[in-house]
């Protein structure tokens, strides 16, 4: 369908791969590419054009505004993400690192960025697995957002993950809406634009931060999930869902705490699942189930540990994996 | 579950309540009632119903069939349009009295696929809601940690960075 997009050669060769396997095998195989092919194409959408809008976010029966300025130039992705709705939030993302403005506690918070530059980054297993463990569909979508839509529907074959609903502007590519629907039918989060402009000027003034300095009596956090360290941690997950297969392992440092933790992702090929396991101490958060929209969090004490598992998948998916952590058998 | 259907066939189902009305039809009883309130309805306003005993059957597992392949696409119009005429039609009413007299038969017969077996497999999938705690507390060093490797994430615009900003546990961090 749309095999090239002007995306940086790496990509262009990763879309060339999926279409060599799609030809080479069965419908399975060409459904696989399909699904794959669709989502490479929303992410370079989203990371490559230049566009500003007004997003929705209802996680449960909570709902939230942003506006939204993204511009690509250079090569480099800069974005600003404005919250219109309770205290105010800025978040400025560079191409080097990501600002969290909190203007009411005075807080900015710096993290390097890291990881997400070297999106998209499905390997083959993991297309494979996104074929096999979701039915993939993609229908006309209606107008969202004033723009013409299709809509892809990635339907779980088990009840292990959710269903994901995008619908995507037929002609740019960008995602203007998408929901997560549990297994019971209901729409536990939901993402829309409600207006979006394309801009084919550019306007460094649109993603700047509101504070060219961090004034003076603001607390500057710095850190954080940047510092990752690949590594064997000599922990495993036993029970994950079948398809999901370890992308990432190392030891991580959190902010705020003293230890490193183990940090282990496992992905389907559309949602990712983190497993992290680090030393108890009493002062930590609690323990047990929290749920935020389509993300779940588990929380478990296993002997000297404390084990943390949190990805966008059911409740009794994230609690099953993270009662099945133990240390790894040599 | 037979309230919603009649909901959804007077068009007062939410946007946001529409993808469960329409999920709970994907199971073969939900469907029989959906296909037994239009025959039930058809039969109270004269038409000529498609309720002959065994078609109503096949065209009930036909649909049923039918939507199954659907990505949930049986969108009504987002709008409802009231109108003076008497065009809607108390279904709930309709099938509460009509069902036990003039197509009762019809309506018994026609639930041919019985058991509960989705919503069992459902429910052993589902935490009670009860042992969720509502809101998030989602501790937001994982969430940040987390976030960078979901595919389905990446292709958001702003995400995951808006799911930071909405995670209420970001508090300024105490100093080491």
């Amino acid at each position: 369908m749309h095999a090239c997009w002007g995306a940086p050669a790496i990509i262009r060769g990763m879309g060339a791969i999926a279409v060599l396997a799609a030809a080479l095998a069965s419908p399975v195989a060409d459904a696989q590419g399909f699904a794959a092919q669709w989502m490479m194409r929303v992410t370079q959408a989203a990371r490559t054009l230049n566009y500003s809008g007004t997003i929705l976010v209802r996680q449960g029966a909570r709902f939230d505004t942003f506006r939204l300025a993204h511009m690509f130039d250079n090569e480099q992705e800069s974005e600003k993400l404005l919250s219109l709705d309770g205290p105010a939030r800025e978040i400025v993302r560079s191409a080097t690192e990501v600002r969290y403005y909190f203007p009411d506690a005075k807080v900015v918070r710096i993290e390097p960025r890291t990881i997400r530059n070297v999106f998209p980054s499905l390997s083959p297993e993991q297309t494979a697995n996104l074929a096999q463990y979701y039915e993939f569909k993609l229908t006309p979508g209606g107008r969202v957002a004033g723009r013409i839509t299709e809509m892809a529907t990635f339907e779980p074959r088990d009840g292990m993950r959710y269903a994901h609903r995008f619908w995507a502007d037929a002609t740019t590519g960008l995602l203007l809406r998408s929901r997560l629907v549990n297994e019971k039918g209901d729409v536990i989060e939901e993402f829309a634009f409600t207006d979006v402009t394309y801009n084919a000027k550019l306007d460094k003034e649109m993603v700047r931060p509101s504070w060219t300095s961090v004034p003076s009596d603001w607390q500057v956090t710095q850190a954080g999930p940047g510092e990752f360290k690949s590594n064997d941690t000599g922990w495993t997950a036993n029970k994950v869902p079948p398809g999901f297969i370890k992308i990432s392992e190392g030891f991580r440092k959190l902010a705020g705490k003293r230890d490193p933790a183990a940090h282990l992702v496992f992905s389907d090929g559309l949602v990712a699942i983190s497993v992290f396991v680090e030393p108890y101490t009493v002062t930590q958060t609690q323990i047990g189930l929290t749920q935020a929209g389509g993300l779940a969090q588990y929380s478990t004490r296993s002997d000297a540990y404390r084990v943390t598992v949190i990805g966008e998948a059911p409740p009794a998916t994230v609690q099953q994996i993270a009662q099945s952590v133990s240390r790894n058998k040599p | 579950m037979k309230e919603n259907i009649s909901r959804l066939m007077d068009g007062e189902v939410e946007d946001a309540e529409f993808e469960r009305c329409v999920a709970e039809l994907r199971s073969g009883e939900a469907m029989d009632t959906w296909t037994c309130y239009h025959v039930i309805g058809d039969s109270l306003r004269g038409a000529h119903s498609i309720a002959v005993h065994g078609v109503a059957t096949r065209f009930s597992a036909r649909f049923h069939a039918a939507l199954a392949a659907e990505p949930t696409v049986l969108a009504p119009p987002r709008e409802r349009i009231r109108t003076s005429q008497p065009a809607t039609f108390a279904w709930a009413v309709a099938a509460t009295i009509a069902a036990v007299t003039v197509v009762g038969w019809t309506a018994f017969s026609m639930v041919d696929v019985p058991p509960n077996a989705i919503a069992k497999a459902r429910e052993a999938a589902t935490i009670r809601a009860a042992q969720a705690k509502p809101q998030a507390d989602v501790a937001s060093e994982y969430l940040l940690a987390h976030q960078e490797f979901s595919p389905a994430m990446a292709i958001q615009s702003g995400a995951p960075y808006f799911r930071a900003a909405t995670v209420t546990a970001i508090e300024p961090q105490r100093r080491p």
